[in-house]
């Protein structure tokens, strides 16, 4: 890459906590956050273990100095802005706005939290009420209209919808609009709330764990669902110095793959995974034995789980990396998985740490390499983070100590 | 400042005949009922037919376009595949959305949630033309093709290496969706015939529309039909901020406003936004042709695309069909084409086309 693009700021949102320094503690006790949901009404809650966030969504609106009640904010927005919170106390506002940004969020299903309880009312001859507070909050850029209006700015703004790798492609583009001048800094991440409509088309696709999930492990069975929110503010190594802003890390390679194979499962022998990985590195130019932690997809799905570690035996080959899927501790957070993963994988680099990968007992037959059990200290220079998702959207990210 | 790129073939799935016509724009098709619908085509042609069966219409409608221009182009396997959707597959999400609340969560049929994802037809695509290339879906309401088309041409200028994206978009206008942009204050009270749309721009609301065009923009420029020297992006635009836009893209160009000989424009006939376009209208010399599009496709998040399609129909006949034609110039060829258009929500862009004459 031309020039070097930096982390300077985070915010995070997830069911670890509200904010980075709960999120991070989660991490270093192994406490995950995982439970049967308060919030999310659904016939299924009392079957499903979720990463929920505590936050009631009045407490999120207090966090934010809303009102709280029918306010025309859904879960997903609320999220959203409490972790975009975090990440503008890391620059000054008038600075950020003056130099030009980017503001490139990443969705899944929009406003659904909200407009499936609604929905009726959008459809019926219905003419007037709070639902109307509502009507447009169905799509995507909802969320990101609002961050902008929210916090008073004027980024450039795009949303992403790649499922499960919506945001790690946020930070591609946010890192690409940088290298191209076209903004001198970008935040980047995604949001998703747990709702009735992702639950159930996970459950009906047969994907979702009763029992805590168990990445890489022979007894997985499939994911556990969540919810979070994450964004990382994005400069060039020379921006951030000039305004002596601390770097937290670089991010030093990306790729974008697909694997044109099927609507949702991977390639069985994770060719897009091995692709996207391969470059990545090419893009970082570095070599594989350089990596030292892969935060991996891992949702352990009975696909999935086995694809990237194929794909990770392949490329890796004699030199396999301390790797974990962070999943069982925030659920499966979807578009913003890409993101708090990120964050992740960057406190990984701060800490020394290699997190662990909960719940792994038995190792997978049809691989000969486990995952990182416990969390534990080792020698980070590089960490390669996946999000793979639906449509064979494959994309990995690696940081780079600072 | 990024080199321009080339749209080197283009198809559009639309209400008109787009798809398949040997002429542009024969036989203009209107309607009273609020809104326009795509023409279906044979799906057929373009997609396997075990797949086809569970496939929803805007599945068969994104998929046969992005196949068709694939076909146009001459290649097999584009180098990546980039979108752009405000809405995705919506009778897809109405479905699941209807059944769960109908069936209280029990016994859901999750092709609907597949098709429903945003990225549905972009994976579609992918496996279908072999492309394990880059792969990227925008939705970001009115910019959703914008931002899809700004991100081809950066790829483009990472790399001297020849390359050929395909870039599209898709939306549909469903009966509930109708029903809830209608809550909305989107479409107009009383229903005009939408031919005549825009003859009722002194009311609130237009009609709603949908459809799918796709193009392969490449570096190469010898496969050019046009050129787009440039795209900008405006946030809550108002009628001071689209010239300012229109004044800088042109100045950027090298270019006046008189050196236009089309301004291809998104006016819907919405009282509350024709002041965005009356500037055009009055400052454009003789010279000029100013021409109008959604009384031919409807208002929808992704309309630039059959704005952009019909762009380059006009460059290749040389010819502005007089049903869009809002004010006539005396321009005797298409060399230089200004596309402004809106969407409701609070976004407007401005791209620049152009071909050597």
């Amino acid at each position: 890459m031309a020039e070097r693009i930096v982390v300077t700021s985070l915010g995070i949102v997830s069911a670890l906590g509200n904010g980075a320094d709960a999120n991070l503690q989660a991490l270093l006790s192994g406490t995950p956050g995982l439970h049967y949901p308060r919030h999310l009404q659904s016939v299924h809650a009392p079957e499903f273990l979720m990463g929920e966030v505590a936050h009631s969504n009045d407490d999120l609106c207090t966090l934010l100095g809303l009102p709280t009640g029918n306010n025309g904010y859904t879960r997903t927005t609320l999220l959203a802005l409490v972790a975009m919170q975090e990440v503008m106390k890391g620059i000054d506002k008038q600075l950020l706005q003056d130099e030009g940004f980017a503001c490139i969020n990443a969705n899944t299903v929009g406003g659904m939290c909200a407009v499936e309880d609604l929905y009726p009312d959008f459809i019926s001859d219905v003419q007037e009420g709070d639902f109307l507070k509502y009507i447009d909050t169905l799509d995507c850029a909802e969320s990101t209209q609002n961050i902008v209006n929210y916090f008073g700015i004027k980024p450039f703004t795009a949303t992403i919808s790649t499922a499960c790798s919506s945001s790690a492609n946020a930070i591609i583009l946010g890192a690409r609009l940088i290298q191209h001048g076209i903004v001198k800094r970008a935040i980047c991440g995604g949001c998703d709330a747990l709702s009735r409509f992702t639950l159930n088309g996970f459950h009906s696709l047969k994907n979702v764990d009763k029992q805590p999930c168990r990445p890489f492990d022979n007894t997985r069975f499939g994911l556990n669902l969540g919810e979070a929110a994450g964004y990382l503010l994005l400069e060039t190594e020379k921006s951030a110095k000039e305004r002596g802003a601390e770097i937290l890390a670089v991010l030093s390679g990306y790729g974008n793959t697909n694997d044109a194979y099927h609507p949702t499962a991977p390639s069985p022998n994770g060719d897009g995974a091995y692709n996207t990985m391969q470059l990545a590195l090419h893009k970082a130019g570095l070599q594989p034995q350089d990596i030292d932690y892969i935060n991996a997809h891992g949702t352990a799905t009975i696909n999935n789980d086995a694809a990237e570690g194929k794909a990770i035996e392949r490329l890796f080959e004699n030199n396999i990396p301390l790797f974990s899927s962070t999943k069982p501790f925030t659920g499966h957070t979807l578009a913003a998985a890409g993101s708090i993963e990120a964050i992740f994988s960057i406190w990984g680099l701060q800490q020394q740490k290699a997190w662990g990968n909960l719940h792994f007992t038995t190792k997978m037959e049809e691989l000969a390499i486990t995952p990182v059990v416990q969390t534990q200290d080792a020698q980070l220079h590089h960490v390669l983070s996946n999000s793979f998702g639906f449509g064979g959207n494959n994309v990995s990210l690696i940081f780079s100590k600072a | 400042m990024m080199k321009p790129v080339y749209i080197s073939a283009a198809a559009a799935l639309s209400p008109q005949h787009s798809f398949d016509a040997d002429r542009l724009l024969p036989d203009v098709v209107s309607s009273s009922n609020g809104k326009l619908n795509v023409i279906d085509t044979d799906y057929s042609k373009f997609i396997n037919p075990v797949a086809i069966r569970r496939m929803s219409r805007m599945l068969k409608i994104g998929i046969s376009t992005g196949m068709r221009t694939v076909q146009l182009a001459g290649i097999n396997t584009p180098d990546g595949i980039i979108t752009g959707t405000g809405r995705g597959s919506m009778r897809d999400m109405e479905l699941f959305l209807g059944d769960m609340i109908r069936l209280h969560e029990e016994a859901l049929n999750p092709t609907y949630f597949i098709q429903s994802t945003y990225n549905s037809i972009n994976g579609w695509l992918a496996m279908q033309t072999k492309c394990t290339g880059y792969n990227q879906t925008y939705v970001h309401r009115g910019h959703s093709l914008e931002v899809a088309l700004l991100d081809a041409q950066m790829l483009l200028n990472e790399n001297d290496a020849k390359r050929t994206y395909l870039v599209g978009s898709f939306d549909e206008m469903t009966e509930e969706y109708f029903v809830v942009k209608n809550k909305a204050h989107y479409w107009k009270k009383a229903l005009p015939e939408s031919l005549y749309l825009l003859q009722h721009s002194d009311t609130n609301g237009t009609i709603g529309g949908e459809g799918a065009a796709f193009f392969t923009i490449t570096n190469e420029a010898e496969k050019a039909i046009c050129r787009i020297e440039q795209i900008h992006l405006l946030h809550e635009p108002t009628t001071t901020s689209v010239q300012t836009a229109i004044d800088s893209v042109l100045a950027t160009n090298g270019m006046k406003l008189k050196d236009l000989d089309v301004v291809l424009c998104g006016m819907s006939g919405d009282a509350r936004y024709q002041p965005l376009y009356q500037p055009i209208l009055e400052n454009t010399t003789a010279h000029t042709t100013v021409a109008a599009f959604k009384h031919l496709c409807g208002e929808y998040d992704t309309s630039t695309g059959f704005a952009l399609w019909l762009a380059t129909r006009l460059f290749a006949t040389q010819t502005v069909p007089e049903v869009l034609i809002q004010k006539k110039g005396i321009n005797p060829s298409i060399g230089n084409l200004l596309l402004v258009n809106h969407y409701p929500q609070g976004t407007a862009s401005v791209m620049l086309l152009s071909i050597d004459k």
